[in-house]
């Protein structure tokens, strides 16, 4: 045997005392055991590359298919909903982006009235463009007024654009056609991802920054305080998720309507997210909890506490960090699950309404009247915006999955 | 033990208390006027308040809503006909016990044959991933898994429904008894079989994911001590290692979060029962919270809370009994 391979473990701790152990692989440290003395004279551990644990853990995120996937489904998705509207608007000139009206024009010409409906309903649809959907719906009459006694007859041309626009094929100007309302499906898909992204985000937000303090108190200082906050949990936890969100969308609902000042149909969709973070941190905490319980035990603790750190310092400069890698796992599989709420009220009427857009509103065509029939006629409006919601939440998961394999310091692999 | 229960019990109590506070308070918020919008548009205002006087709904000050959470709290265990009534619902005074007991059926057929499947499916993929670890049907099964995991159900249910309703014409759209039919009790149900089969598919997939991944964790776990490592040492059968040394005590987790189901069993899937058209509860809680029917949203709200307080405790139970190295204290 010629070839020895030796594994060796490299020990760091770097500064804020945490230490990592791993051990690095064959290949990269194949030390020749017989060979001449030229290699002797060299130093062990030039031999050994030594690494930071960021860079250990990002090299074993790398290593699994599965969470690079996921990464890039995640990127994919934050491109498309906010960079997309921007290219999309450079490759297909748009009138008006978001915008939503009906201008009824008529005018008075010597033959008699002209009236049409000049459309400005979405993006990209001009008054000479080409109807898609075959909806003309075009209405003649004559009739005849008395205008200062005199008999004038009056032609009357009805051309009812707005059907024009609605449930149109897919087209070079809207790729994936105009849903019921006319919108283009396209950009309404990119612009409810923003809401549905950034609502989550927000939504895990809170609900870690509730956590962690509820849970660090909790198990840092023990006792009565513990036992009032875990009982807090226990209340919490007991409360049922969805009927409770149907509670407070029905009341939001009716906020609305009798016109309270603050809340809107546009912001509502935030204050339920809001509440739903509210009754949602228990799980967070019980986690920091858990893991400030055994930690606060270790020496380093007591060294914190025989350098004379205020309580404040050693929780949260001391305790929190080393809770980051769960901490961190638990947000990303949570943007998930806050992606699945937030379509769900949506797709209840909860949340996000038309002419606002989410994921979940635009699978909201199925709660209306006829839904179901037009829905089965025109997929492509619908199963765009569920693969988004399926992409996402699936895309955050194996995000979650690999970091936590990849911040695990036991894994192997 | 039977002192552990009695604490955990009176504990349960303290806790539905304060979970009915937060819902009836949050119910009395809402401007939704049940007694308006139900009355009638000729209806005169001193006739609206009078109703309201009556359904204790008429003063929305901090006290009003503490003395209607009272009042709420004293029709709770009235009891009707040998039955509690869990209070009485504004929509026609059915007693609300009675309503809930309606949705059970439909809503516990499905729950349930949906968790059989699960099961049955399930805890078998769950060992294949574990025994097979890293290898090519471990990713596979995850993958697969974490996509049932992912799908939304009003999405999942509706792409199902296209698909064997209205594409494939297998199944009907929706709807959960035959008009033609008129049978009742079991032969109802089971008449209606072939409405349930769509939903129960659904709920199956999208639960599958959490059990599997659940049975592959236990499993791995268990497989990596060291009976095992003897078992296999004394020239055991993989097979036999599997079946009947790991397997076993996998089962614990299993076994416990058998009571954790209780509730899923009894609660209804809101959203399913909805696209498949099925009376359940679910769909009567729906319909029934948009209406502001005040003693119906406590009474569900709190047989859920209930239900899950008691799905805990017994689960914490089970575990003792299951297992014996867990003391309860």
């Amino acid at each position: 045997m010629d070839k020895k391979t030796v594994l060796l473990k490299a020990t760091r701790l770097d500064e804020k005392g945490t230490s990592a152990t791993e051990v690095i692989k064959n290949e990269e440290i194949k030390i020749e055991a017989n060979t001449p003395s030229e290699e002797e004279n060299v130093p062990l551990d030039k031999n050994i590359k030594l690494m930071s644990p960021t860079r250990m853990v990002i090299r074993r995120f790398f290593r699994s298919k599965l969470s690079v996937i996921g990464l890039i489904m995640v990127i994919g998705l934050f491109l498309f909903s906010f960079a997309g509207p921007i290219l999309y608007h450079v490759i297909v000139p748009a009138n008006d982006v978001v915008g939503s009206g009906y201008k009824s024009d008529v005018t008075i010409s010597e033959n008699g009235f002209d009236a049409w409906y000049e459309n400005l309903m979405t993006r990209g649809w001009q008054q000479d463009e080409k109807d898609e959907s075959g909806r003309w719906e075009n209405t003649e009459s004559e009739f005849i007024v008395i205008v200062d006694g005199e008999e004038v007859a009056i032609k009357q041309t009805l051309q009812k654009f707005e059907k024009d626009s609605t449930l149109a094929r897919p087209s070079a100007l809207h790729p994936l056609g105009t849903d019921k309302s006319g919108y283009d499906v396209l950009s309404r898909l990119m612009y409810g991802g923003r809401v549905s992204l950034i609502v989550s985000f927000l939504a895990v937000f809170i609900i870690t920054v509730l956590g962690v303090v509820a849970g660090g108190i909790a198990g840092y200082f023990g006792g009565v305080i513990d036992n009032i906050i875990m009982r807090i949990c226990d209340i919490l936890m007991c409360l049922p998720g969805i009927p409770i969100l149907l509670i407070v969308g029905v009341l939001l609902n009716g906020w609305i309507s009798k016109g309270y000042g603050f809340i809107s149909g546009e912001s509502r969709i935030y204050y339920l997210m809001i509440f739903i973070s509210c009754i949602s941190w228990p799980g967070t905490a019980r986690l920091v909890r858990g893991q400030i319980l055994s930690l606060r035990e270790q020496e380093y603790m007591v060294a914190a506490e025989a350098m004379g750190y205020s309580t404040f310092r050693r929780i949260f400069k001391h305790l929190i960090p080393n809770v980051m890698p769960q901490l961190i796992v638990q947000m990303t599989l949570g943007l998930g699950s806050m992606i699945i709420y937030e379509s769900t009220l949506s797709y209840l009427g909860f949340g996000v309404k038309a002419p606002n857009t989410a994921w979940g509103t635009i699978l909201n065509l199925f709660e209306e009247a006829n839904g179901f029939e037009i829905a089965m006629a025109n997929p492509l409006i619908w199963v765009p915006a569920g693969l988004c919601i399926v992409i996402a939440v699936l895309g955050f998961n194996f995000l979650g999955d690999g970091l936590r394999d990849a911040l695990d310091p036991k894994a192997r692999r | 033990m039977l002192k552990y229960i009695v604490k955990r019990l009176a504990l349960s109590v303290l806790i539905l208390v304060a979970v009915s506070l937060i819902i009836y308070f949050l119910v009395r918020l809402m401007p939704i006027d049940f007694v308006a919008s139900n009355a009638g548009m000729n209806s005169e205002p001193e006739t609206l308040d009078k109703i309201r006087e009556q359904l204790g709904l008429s003063d929305n000050s901090f006290v009003g809503i503490i003395k209607g959470y009272f009042n709420w709290l004293g029709n709770l265990f009235e009891v009707e006909n040998g039955v509690i009534t869990l209070g009485k619902s504004f929509d026609g005074q059915k007693p609300v016990s009675q309503i809930i007991r309606q949705g059970i059926p439909t809503s516990f057929v499905v729950a349930f044959i949906a968790t059989i499947f699960e099961f049955l499916i399930a805890i078998p993929l769950g060992i294949t991933a574990a025994t097979h670890q890293y290898s090519f049907r471990d990713y596979l099964i995850t993958v697969l898994v974490m996509v049932g995991i992912s799908l939304p159900s009003f999405f999942f249910g509706n792409v199902f429904k296209a698909i064997f309703a209205d594409l494939l014409g297998w199944f009907p759209v929706s709807g959960g008894t035959d008009a033609s039919q008129s049978t009742t009790g079991i032969m109802d149900v089971l008449s209606s079989f072939r409405y349930y089969i769509l939903p129960i598919f659904t709920i199956t997939i999208l639960s599958l994911g959490g059990r599997m991944r659940m049975t592959r964790t236990n499993m791995l776990e268990v497989l990596n001590s060291d009976y095992i490592r003897t078992a296999r040492a004394k020239g055991l059968k993989e097979s036999k290692v599997v079946t009947k040394h790991a397997f076993r005590n996998t089962l614990i987790p299993l076994v416990t979060t058998l009571a954790g189901l209780i509730p899923s069993l009894f609660s209804g899937a809101i959203i399913t029962e909805r696209i498949f058209g099925l009376d359940g509860i679910g769909t009567t809680a729906l319909t029934l919270t948009n209406k502001g029917d005040i003693p119906f949203i406590m009474g569900y709200n709190m047989f859920l809370a209930t239900l899950s307080v008691l799905g805990i405790l017994l689960s914490d139970i089970m575990y003792a009994i299951v297992d014996p190295r867990v003391k309860l204290e």
